[in-house]
């Protein structure tokens, strides 16, 4: 618990596909890339994000209003190859109702490399589930302030660590620092996340990425503090909503891994 | 890893339902099952219900004979089943009223409920002010301003009504509201959700307190007429109305209706006919019948009654209906205020838009041959009389 855990990714930056714009989204990608990022969530924007906090639900309305539907969203992720790693963060029922064969079809030529599936437990859609695996695309595990060790020792078994000869973005369980929905606006005191954060890494060596409410250096610098990677969401879709470019909004928040 | 639920949470032959929710909720559903099956074969929870069940609620209600109404479209009879006669005028206070001792039970001290009519939100912020629990009630603004009545009502009772300004600003809306709001207060509140949708266990949980109304009804029915009648007849927005009054029957040789709002059209958000228009998929934390666009987005909806317009069916509903348990109509708007019209000339009393749609569909069911109906008015129509007197249907 005390063995200090080399970094595997300094920063998971999320964004929301189509805001501001599909036709944006291969260049803020590459410079991404160039910034060194690794790994990135990708938002796919749904009509109901129960999950999701004021700002982070503005931005998939925007992206929908502008045609950003999940289709169109993987056609203009293809044949990419200047893009990090990308986690495509959404609900479940987009991703049924293209079906999966199809979905498989769409992501095979993205850099897309895992779901995270907000509202899918495991279990709900196993034959689902089991067939994206199998094709490469894993479901990434979250864990809450609700979930329990007995259960956050269950929920990452059932969606297992491919093994450190995997890419981050395939490996990581994603933890929820606080109660709630996304969004920025969390008190600054991160001793509970500390202390959760603790209590996860004693579960094995799996990489930690812990994210909801964070959007400051200093939180962020005191995430990658405790081994773990922060996640900017909400501040960052702001931002570029603003009309801000992905680097000057990420350089203040972003230590290149030494 | 197993779910950890004990409960079933799937129904019918295609399993709909489920537990699609974020994992923040998880641990408090396992807690709400857990405590609700433990409450089931609790004999002080079972009379504590029932006491309150009859003192506050006014319950049991009455089946009444609607003879007049019953000649003019020819039946040979026509009982109605008076959850409009409850506390709070609508079957909703059933459930709220049970959930609300529920959350008692386990110790929270705080309570979140959606509401679309604001029958529910009343409902839940009677139980509340009568358990001396706190109460936030989320609405949509479209029904803020159709259901103004209930949003007072709601106030003058201590709660909180929180205005969703998202979306069409409907029960939808108050829901992922409601969803949201629970997860960052999961600790100390309890989630009310007024009908029979939304992740397990809540879809077995409304329809088990909800079952009162059939229950009943078919006593009522056996010692009134002798006989049970051909059709038993409910309105069905998310459910709960529709699976409390027709579960019960669901073994006798009689005919089960379930009647969805026409809305003003039949393109997909004009209506909210999810068995017609809807296709399989994912809402609000299950698998069920649901009106949405090629892309997986809940549709829009429309229907006069802001009980009906939701955009799904719940599961264990939709579930009887696709395994030809129960049989589906709809009504369209000018239909249910037709319906609500004859029902305050023959009879004298108010029905609300919900439950007009019960009664919008009486008339083809007379020309089809059937002779005897038993219909859940489930609800009173004083929240919708600015809507009767704006619309030609019923003047004032």
């Amino acid at each position: 618990m005390t063995t200090p855990r080399t970094l595997m990714n300094p920063l998971l930056p999320f964004i929301m596909a189509g805001d501001p714009s599909l036709e944006a989204l291969p260049g803020i990608l590459s410079a991404a890339r160039a910034l060194g990022l690794e790994a990135m969530e990708l938002g796919l924007p749904h009509s109901d994000p129960i999950a999701d906090g004021p700002v982070l639900q503005a931005a998939a309305h925007r992206a929908i209003q502008r045609g950003a539907t999940p289709r169109r969203v993987l056609e203009s992720l293809a044949g990419l190859t200047d893009s990090p790693d990308l986690i495509l963060f959404t609900y479940v029922n987009p991703l049924l109702q293209l079906g999966t064969e199809a979905l498989l079809r769409l992501l095979a030529p993205t850099p897309v490399k895992a779901l995270l599936v907000v509202d899918l437990p495991f279990g709900e859609e196993p034959a689902f589930e089991a067939d994206l695996r199998a094709a490469g695309y894993p479901m990434v595990p979250l864990l809450t302030p609700t979930t329990t060790l007995d259960r956050a020792r269950g929920i990452l078994s059932d969606r297992p660590d491919p093994g450190p000869e995997a890419p981050f973005a395939q490996r990581f369980a994603y933890v929820v620092a606080r109660l709630g929905v996304t969004g920025t606006g969390q008190g600054t005191d991160l001793s509970p996340v500390a202390s959760r954060v603790a209590d996860l890494q004693s579960l094995g060596d799996r990489p930690l990425a812990v994210g909801f409410g964070l959007s400051d250096a200093a939180s962020l610098a005191a995430i990658r503090a405790l081994g773990a990677t922060p996640i900017v969401g909400s501040a960052l879709v702001q931002e570029l909503a603003s009309g801000l470019d992905l680097r000057t909004a990420l350089l203040p928040r972003w230590t290149p891994a030494t | 890893m197993t779910s950890g639920f004990t409960l079933p949470s799937r129904f019918g032959r295609q399993g709909l339902g489920g537990c699609y929710a974020p994992e923040t909720l998880l641990q408090p559903l396992l807690d709400l099952e857990a405590a609700f099956v433990a409450a089931a074969s609790d004999p002080a929870f079972q009379a504590e219900l029932k006491a309150e069940l009859r003192q506050f609620v006014g319950r049991p209600t009455p089946l009444t004979p609607a003879p007049r109404l019953a000649a003019v479209l020819g039946l040979r009879s026509l009982y109605l089943k008076r959850e409009d006669l409850t506390h709070t005028g609508a079957h909703k206070i059933n459930n709220a009223l049970a959930q609300a001792l529920l959350a008692r039970r386990m110790g929270k001290t705080e309570i979140i409920a959606e509401t679309g009519a604001g029958q529910h939100g009343v409902a839940t912020a009677a139980a509340c002010a009568r358990l001396g629990l706190s109460c936030t009630v989320y609405m949509g603004v479209t029904d803020m301003a159709r259901q103004a009545p209930n949003v007072a009502r709601m106030r003058l009772f201590g709660a909180k009504v929180e205005p969703v300004e998202a979306g069409q600003g409907t029960l939808k809306e108050a829901v992922n509201e409601a969803l949201r709001a629970w997860a960052g207060n999961c600790n100390k509140a309890h989630y009310i959700l007024g009908s029979a949708l939304g992740p397990h266990p809540f879809p077995t949980l409304v329809r088990t307190f909800q079952t009162v109304i059939g229950e009943e009804a078919r006593a009522q029915a056996l010692e009134q007429c002798g006989t049970l009648p051909e059709v038993v007849l409910a309105c069905a927005g998310g459910g709960s109305n529709g699976l409390g009054l027709l579960v019960p029957f669901l073994q006798d040789p009689l005919r089960r209706i379930a009647v969805e709002a026409g809305g003003h059209g039949a393109g997909l958000g004009e209506h909210a006919a999810r068995l017609d228009g809807g296709r399989m998929g994912v809402l609000h934390g299950c698998r069920t019948l649901l009106l949405q666009d090629d892309h997986g987005h809940t549709a829009e909806t429309a229907s006069i009654s802001a009980g009906l317009d939701y955009p799904a069916l719940g599961p264990e509903l939709a579930a009887l209906i696709l395994d030809g348990h129960v049989e589906v109509r709809r009504a369209s708007d000018e239909e249910a205020l037709e319906g609500a019209r004859l029902l305050c000339e023959a009879e004298g009393i108010l029905p609300a838009l919900e439950s007009s749609h019960a009664l919008a569909v009486l008339p083809a069911l007379a020309r089809e041959g059937v002779s005897s109906v038993l219909l859940g008015l489930s609800g009173r129509g004083d929240k919708d009389l600015s809507t009767y007197q704006a619309r030609a249907g019923v003047s004032a």
